[in-house]
């Protein structure tokens, strides 16, 4: 049989927006080949959440020479373990460069689900406080969208994917269509209690807001509390697109998933300015393909759709594409214990942590820096790994590893960075990948204003645990993370109001080329503070149907 | 296998390190082992008898949970050379000061004295923690005794001791302990 090469829409990538544009446009009745650079995941085969340690070669410790010599840069995200390094990719067929007194980490996924399977989960709407936040501070270039364009979106996509979480009432955090939340532990009640009588409205403790599932949703079954998401789930209890928006376009008849598929480069006819196609390496057999569509949406991940765009040289008159590259400075925080609850414990493994929203710039103005922050966190009492290097032999340390350890809590901030053009990423002159393609350099770095929110998270951090009683706090000694270390790059496409600014219309489609869209981190115009994935996927929803209405329309 | 052919295999073995020390028993016992599909890689006969009671000493039930063969794992495959030659060099101290004590090699100890020679080890750890900090760490008993503690708790006997197995399959965030 021949293989299909034409198409209604082409999506490129498979993570958690093409997952979302495969749904929608496959729903909306157009024919859709996803073209994903890895292989494909078999849930039962690849998700590996309830396989124990002592079932793992190293228990857990990885396999230290193989990630040294294959993974240095991806072994530093926060989900990267023993289980889940095979979620991300090779560092030696997937190079970057960098300034080498400036390191960035791109975090990358190249199988089907990309880096929706090991994600945080952790979902946030954007408020007009986020929006408006650029005009108001008169930084780069206004948003082409106001929260009122959004919210029906954050609706739609929040009801598909299961969010437990807490409404709350505050106006820059808005409420979103919740699952019943999960429980704060008691310590973390404690917290809340104490925050609230002390700060009021103004620093509130809120559940984490998180797609895992705490009911029974849309055939999915509730989570099961085993712990480790990053390693997938079996049970399909969180959202990701293997376990929901794939099954979903599968569903319709009109969707085709092509693993193995490296984009290259989109296929451009200059007489009627339109991509007529996408240029793709098989990844087994090195052979160059052609795939044809009347639209294509670039959901490759912020940094990897970018690079695509300048490897095809399209969309860029605006010298936008690869600029203002945005990720979340963190590691700014404080631990402290608490006295008491000795006779409590916590039983399960809660997927999930506190939310304290944003509370700098938001009634008042700090003096040293605008915009803010957010507290992720959580409360837990210390285990066998406090005991790794406990002194005493014998009834005595096995005493000392057995027994649970005093509780402490600790919160660990989430900062906006603002954008800047020359927080770049441009094409290598020389370096490829294994399959021949141009790869980045990379050059990133804080801004003051985004050490200075940093350097708050610290401060903050110990107040809230000081209102709330806690001994022998201790902020933290950590430095800034670096840049991309969050894995929340963005920016490097931004949506505008003018094309001269800005790569984007406020529909996520090209200026310069009007049946390209670019739905994922790309297109962020500002970085807020929140996790940003649910925006992606909200703004993914909301082009998906703009475009087809404009291709019914006849305008594309 | 041939005594001829079972040397060029150890030999082959990138983790076996002190080839040249083992005598006719110890290969006899490697032998065994490796019909039996227990050879150690790292650890000769000898030493791995050490670091087994050792280990057994250190956290009651290390033995039974499997943490010898991981510790011999862990050395083959994932400590760098230099940190397994200092845990190979360190060991033998086993025997040095079970010696001064008790006039005999470490295993031959009565358990009273073998928990003696222990202590005196972690003594020395703590003192350097207290000097060093986490250089500590770098001691070849501090690597013996945390791949001891690692290896229990993230084995099947460890997890149900500590709890953590069989998954709840709930959350309390509350439970009485």
């Amino acid at each position: 049989m021949k293989e299909v090469t034409d198409f209604d829409a082409i999506v490129v990538g498979s993570g958690m927006t093409g997952g979302w544009a495969a749904k929608e446009l496959t729903e909306l009745g157009l024919r859709t080949l996803m073209l994903e650079a890895g292989r494909a995941i078999t849930p039962e085969r690849d998700f590996v959440e309830h396989k124990p340690p002592w079932d793992m070669p190293f228990r857990g410790l990885g396999d230290r020479r193989a990630v040294a010599a294959r993974q240095s840069r991806q072994r530093n995200s926060v989900s990267f373990d023993e289980w889940s390094h095979v979620f991300w990719t090779d560092d030696v067929d997937n190079p970057y460069t960098t300034p080498p007194d400036r390191p960035f980490y791109w975090f990358r996924a190249r199988q089907v689900g990309g880096k929706s399977t090991i994600w945080s989960r952790q979902v946030y709407r954007w408020s007009d406080l986020d929006f408006e936040a650029n005009v108001r501070d008169g930084i780069a270039i206004d948003w082409p969208i106001r929260y009122a364009d959004i919210a029906p979106w954050y609706d739609h996509v929040e009801r598909f994917i299961g969010v437990s979480g807490q409404a709350e009432g505050l106006a820059h955090l808005p409420d979103g269509q919740f699952l019943p939340p999960m429980a704060l532990n008691c310590v973390e009640q404690h917290v809340k209690e104490r925050m609230r009588a002390h700060f009021g409205r103004d620093r509130v403790l809120t559940i984490g807001r998180v797609a895992n599932l705490t009911v029974p949703h849309l055939g999915r079954a509730p989570c099961h509390y085993c712990g480790p998401c990053h390693r997938g789930c079996i049970t399909l209890s969180y959202f990701s697109s293997v376990n929901a928006t794939l099954p979903a376009a599968q569903a319709t008849g009109r969707f085709t998933l092509r693993p193995f598929s490296v984009v290259r480069s989109l296929i451009h006819d200059p007489q009627k300015n339109r991509v007529t196609g996408v240029r793709v390496i098989d990844a087994v057999t090195k052979t160059e393909r052609v795939y044809t569509g009347r639209i294509v949406f670039l959901c490759a991940s912020a940094l990897e759709s970018a690079r695509i765009l300048l490897n095809s040289g399209l969309a860029n008159s605006s010298d936008q594409v690869g600029r203002n590259i945005m990720d979340h400075i963190k590691w700014g925080g404080a631990s402290g214990e608490f006295d008491g609850w000795t006779n409590r414990r916590v039983i399960g493994e809660r997927p999930n942590g506190i939310y304290v929203p944003r509370f700098r710039n938001v009634a008042s103005r700090h003096p040293d820096f605008i915009r803010g922050y957010g507290f992720q966190g959580e409360a837990g009492r210390a285990g066998w790994g406090a005991a790794l290097h406990a002194p005493g032999i014998g009834a005595a340390l096995k005493a000392r590893v057995t027994e649970l350890g005093p509780w402490s809590m600790t919160f660990w901030g989430f900062g906006e960075v603002l954008p800047r053009r020359e927080n770049r990423a441009t094409l290598h002159p020389t370096l490829v990948d294994k399959w021949g393609i141009p790869t980045l350099h990379i050059e990133c770095q804080w801004s003051d204003n985004d050490l200075a929110i940093h350097r708050d998270m610290n401060v903050t951090a110990a107040e809230l645990l000081e209102s709330a009683g806690a001994k022998h706090i201790e902020p933290s000694s950590s430095g800034p993370s670096t840049p991309g270390g969050t894995n929340h790059e963005m920016g490097s496409a931004r949506m505008g109001r003018d094309p001269k600014t800005s790569v984007l219309n406020g529909w996520n489609q090209s200026w310069d080329v009007p049946n390209v869209f670019v739905t994922d981190g790309a297109a962020m115009t500002s970085s807020g503070c929140q996790n940003p994935s649910l925006t992606y996927m909200a703004l993914t929803a909301r082009a998906c149907h703009y475009a087809v209405d404009q291709m019914k329309k006849g305008e594309i | 296998m041939e005594r001829r052919e079972l040397i060029q295999w150890l030999v082959a073995m990138a983790g076996l390190q002190a080839l040249d020390t083992l005598d006719a028993s110890d290969l006899l016992t490697l032998g065994r082992d490796i019909h039996r599909g227990g050879a150690a890689r790292a650890l000769a006969p000898h030493a791995k008898s050490n670091v087994s009671v050792a280990a057994e000493r250190i956290l009651p039930g290390a033995g039974a949970a499997g943490v010898t063969p991981f510790i011999d794992k862990m050395l083959a495959d994932w400590y760098t050379p230099d940190e397994r030659r200092r845990f190979l060099a360190g060991l033998p101290d086993l025997d040095v000061k079970a010696r001064a004590r008790a006039g005999v090699d470490f295993l031959a100890c009565a358990e009273a004295d073998q928990i003696v020679v222990l202590t005196a080890l972690d003594d020395e750890v703590t003192a350097l923690r207290t000097a060093r900090g986490d250089a500590a760490n770098q001691h070849w008993f501090a690597m013996l005794k945390y791949v001891t503690v690692y290896a229990w708790c993230t084995s099947e006997a460890g997890m149900r001791a500590l709890g953590l197995f069989p998954l709840p399959g709930r959350y309390d965030g509350c439970a009485p302990v």
